[in-house]
């Protein structure tokens, strides 16, 4: 995937310097077809935030059946997701881009095969975001911008890193998702991944920093003996009234040995730029510091 | 005094081509009846509805002049034992616990067996001969020997009224003949009703002193094995011109079949 | 014709009562010595003393917490859904005269399931009670499926053949299953993985509430239970050889398939659909005492507490701090057992 992207990223290149006095400042318009895509079909949500970050808003036609930002999205058409992509409504959009998933290969050999150029997403950390950003950004033609918003999410973190630092590090117990009302099948986040990368930044110990997993999903007994200072449930949707954070914030008081608990460290964070792996991760970064050092300022 | 009634009971089961019409019979106390008929005119289905398995559409059974419907299960069992015709376990039960199950219409509810119990049933594998096997595994007896701890589990109801269903159907001679001397043994010694259904005309005149023939669901004669065992009623019963004679050495009827009609 | 599986048994003929008294005797101290050391043990160290100072705050007791929050509310849903599905199976197997059935084999499990799945991919979120949305979903698709199959399988006032039973749980097996799977395709992934994970079975039910409202329902289960033995054995040499000793076979047959489907529902709803238990602990418990059920099953309902206790302890232990779902222990025991069962019998 990464070899594609990269000759992706050559070929743009040659094409650029044997195009005759072209420049990078060329519009869409006037850039060769190969070159500048037209008709954008993402099923990743992540990257369609990152199209629009980027400028390449306007050639987005479809999206996938998750993508709730921004609110462009929601007028255009939806064409499935990771496992149920529909090939013939993404091919009626006549699309000459198309972003999907690693494990998609059979569509990528499907739309390989009708001459459709193909972006394979890659998950990863912060690191992987900002390259695929940048890579995004020069398979469609807004390079310029691209490095813009990568640079900006770069300041605001070391910015986030900056007023962190010096501070004591708490431990800190990130919960992704769990059963409502009950503290079980709890999922929280391991020592890999942009949800850890983004906690540890905001100045918190991830205290299953150790399990080199991006996801975990731990007993009550080792919540117990992991024993965080804080813990902080973090939702993509609903949770938004203020009794029913009450009552999932009181599900925690069966296990009152955690200090997170006895203290009354337990937050609850609601929003989707919170999960999503994308350019809104400076945001997410910022709450999470806020919430962690209660106090610090955004 | 009549033991087991049947007055105009019929049965259809919904199958209008499987049905018991009209069938009336009476079995004398502790007489051997044989039920005698072709395959498919209702012999199990009238056994069942003499036990009290079944409920007929029409008509009663009475026991002792009580009708068996308003009897509970329980009564009913303590009276009457069914053999029928094959027993396949779902589990590896021992012949012990086969035959104990027969004590349980005699114990309450959360009872479990006493010693008077096991003495019933030890005396129940004795006299079926098969005593020595109690500790065996059903599963693994020859035929003979389950048809005869079958039996034992029956009278270990302690039954007034034994019903069989083909009870040598699946035997090698010599077992029919076991089991056939084994019957005789226990309608005289304990004077144990029974009622035998079967097709085999030659064991039905060994050991029957009544008869009830069968045909399409009607009773076609019933009465004493030396009125009713003729080749006239053999020829309308199975289509089949038969000698019905005498044998001395063997002491009772015999039909041998000579050809079609 | 269903073929039993032999047992290889010296068998005095002792006196029943004697066999089950010690019988309870024997898998009840097994089953307490289980329950009462599984908690002791984990993937933390906890010190036994601590664990009973009073001096210490209850808030700050890590020890007392782990125990008395984490364990023992985890070993009491084991034993619960042990016994629970332990006993569900020796019912089952009695009613359907068929050694190899299972809790499972009417749809029970699958309708479980589907309320489980659906419970989880629209993120229902309501409580009634102790009972929270995703056991409380289960519960309500257990009984839905119960109460298909009775509908099928039932016509007033006869015997329920066990032929249609079958037939009714394979059906409803098939068609809960493909609702599943149409259910996890409109998911995103996050959910369908979690309904994957709540598939494998959790016993670690985080307190007492999922314990609270589980046990009332296996309470009737069991009481239902009880009424059973003496028929069992009836029922399973057929429904006319049971009549004819007296059964009530239209009533011991309903009551068998409601409390094993009820048993089998709440263990369900609480630990998610665990296999094997309900299959593998009857038949060991026939291989050491013999096939009465009067005996096998108080036997399998202790034993089977005691196994589940152990799997889990397994499944939290074996590869600490990763934790093995307990659905994957019972499978990976359960597999090799028929195996051997099968090289034995041949």
């Amino acid at each position: 995937m990464a070899a594609r992207t990269k000759r992706l990223i050559v070929l743009a290149a040659v094409l650029v310097a044997c195009g005759a006095g072209s420049t990078l400042q060329q519009s869409a318009a006037q850039q060769p077809a190969s070159q500048s895509p037209r008709r954008i079909v993402s099923l990743v949500p992540a990257l369609t935030e990152m199209l629009f970050a980027i400028g390449a808003g306007p050639q987005v036609v479809g999206v996938s059946s998750y993508d709730e930002f921004p609110a462009d999205v929601k007028k255009l058409p939806k064409v499935g997701a990771l496992l149920d992509p529909d090939t013939e409504r993404i091919l009626a959009l006549r699309p000459d881009f198309v972003i999907l998933y690693g494990s998609q290969s059979e569509l990528q050999a499907q739309f390989a095969r009708a001459g459709i150029r193909t972006f394979v997403y890659r998950h990863g950390g912060i690191t992987t975001v900002l390259e695929t950003i940048r890579d995004l950004g020069a398979a469609t033609g807004h390079q310029a911008e691209a490095a813009a918003r990568v640079r900006d999410v770069q300041g605001r973190l070391d910015a986030v890193r900056a007023r962190v630092k010096g501070r004591p590090r708490p431990r800190v117990l990130l919960v992704f998702e769990r059963q409502p009302k009950t503290l079980r099948e709890v999922y929280v986040s391991g020592g890999r991944g942009f949800l850890h990368e983004m906690l540890e930044i905001a100045g918190g110990q991830n205290v299953f920093a150790d399990v080199d997993r991006e996801s975990v999903q731990p007993s009550s007994e080792t919540l117990i003996s992991r024993a965080p200072d804080v813990i902080l449930e973090v939702r993509a949707a609903g949770l938004l009234e203020e009794r029913e954070v009450a009552q999932e914030q009181g599900v925690w008081s069966s296990l009152s040995s955690i200090p997170a608990v006895r203290n009354k460290r337990v937050h609850f964070m609601v929003g989707d730029y919170l999960v999503v792996p994308g350019p809104r991760l400076a945001q997410a970064t910022e709450a999470f510091a806020a919430a962690i050092h209660q106090g610090a300022r955004k | 005094m009549m033991s087991l009634t049947a007055q105009h009971i019929s049965y259809s089961h919904g199958r209008p081509d499987f049905a018991l019409r009209d069938v009336s019979l009476s079995i004398a106390r502790q007489s051997l009846t044989g039920l005698l008929g072709p395959n498919g005119c209702g012999k199990t289905t009238l056994l069942k509805l003499l036990a009290g398995v079944l409920q007929p559409d029409r008509g009663e059974v009475h026991l002792d002049r009580r009708a068996l419907a308003g009897m509970p299960r329980r009564e009913v069992a303590r009276q009457i034992a069914v053999v029928p015709q094959e027993t396949h376990p779902a589990f590896d039960y021992t012949v012990m616990e086969m035959v104990l199950m027969g004590r349980h219409p005699h114990l309450g509810a959360f009872q479990l067996e006493g010693p008077d119990d096991l003495a019933i049933a030890r005396d129940s594998l004795a006299a079926t001969g098969t005593a020595h096997l109690a500790d065996r595994s059903y599963m693994t007896l020859s035929g003979g020997e389950k048809q005869r701890v079958v039996i034992a589990s029956a009278l270990a109801q302690a039954p007034h009224v034994l019903l069989l269903d083909e009870p040598t159907a699946s035997l090698d001679l010599g077992y029919q003949l076991e089991v056939a001397s084994l019957l005789r043994r226990l309608n005289r010694e304990r004077g144990v009703t029974m009622v035998l259904a079967t097709h085999d005309l030659n064991l039905a005149a060994s050991l029957c002193d009544t008869l009830v023939l069968l045909q399409d669901g009607r009773v076609l004669a019933q009465g004493p094995t030396r009125d009713v065992l003729t080749p006239a009623m053999v020829h309308q019963l199975y289509g089949v011109d038969a000698d019905v004679t005498f044998h001395d050495r063997a002491g009772h009827l015999t039909v041998v079949p000579v050809g079609r009609r | 014709m269903n073929e039993a599986i032999l047992v290889d048994r010296a068998h005095a003929s002792q006196p029943i009562r004697t066999r089950l008294a010690l019988t309870i005797a024997g898998f009840g101290t097994l089953a307490l010595l289980t329950c009462v050391l599984a908690p002791l043990v984990g993937s933390t160290q906890i010190s036994l003393a601590r664990v009973f100072d009073r001096s210490i705050p209850f808030e700050q007791n890590v020890d007392a917490q782990i125990f008395f929050v984490a364990r023992l509310p985890r070993v009491l849903a084991g034993a619960l859904a042990g016994a629970a599905l332990a006993a569900a199976g020796v019912v089952f197997q009695a009613m359907l005269r068929n050694p190899l059935a299972t809790p499972f084999t009417l749809g029970v499990s699958a309708g479980a399931s589907l309320g489980a799945m659906l419970a989880i991919i629209f993120g229902v979120s309501v409580s009634l009670g102790p009972f929270t949305s995703v056991p409380l979903a289960s519960f309500i698709g257990a009984s839905l499926a119960t109460a298909l199959v009775y509908w099928l399988a039932t016509s007033p006032g006869r015997a329920m053949s066990t032929s249609v039973l079958l037939l009714a749980g394979v059906t409803l097996n098939s068609f809960f299953s493909a609702l599943i799977m149409f259910v996890q395709y409109i998911a995103d992934f996050a959910q369908v993985y979690r309904a994957a994970r709540w598939l494998m079975g959790d016993l670690d039910v985080g307190g007492f509430e999922p314990i609270a409202a589980a046990v009332p329902l296996t309470a009737v289960a069991f009481g239902l239970f009880a009424l059973l033995p003496s028929s069992l054995n009836l029922l399973s040499l057929g429904a006319d050889a049971a009549a004819v000793r007296g059964v009530d076979v239209v009533r011991s047959q309903r009551l068998a398939f409601f409390s094993a489907s009820l048993a089998t529902s709440a263990a369900v709803s609480l630990a998610g659909p665990i296999g094997f238990i309900g299959i593998v602990v009857p038949h060991l418990v026939r291989l050491m005492v013999g096939v009465d059920h009067r005996i096998v099953l108080p036997a399998s309902t202790l034993f089977g507490a005691a196994f589940l206790v152990a799997c889990d302890l397994l499944a939290r232990t074996l590869l600490a701090p990763v934790e093995i779902p307990v659905g994957v222990v019972t499978a990976m025991i359960g597999g090799p057992f028929f195996l051997w069962l099968l090289v034995r019998k041949g």
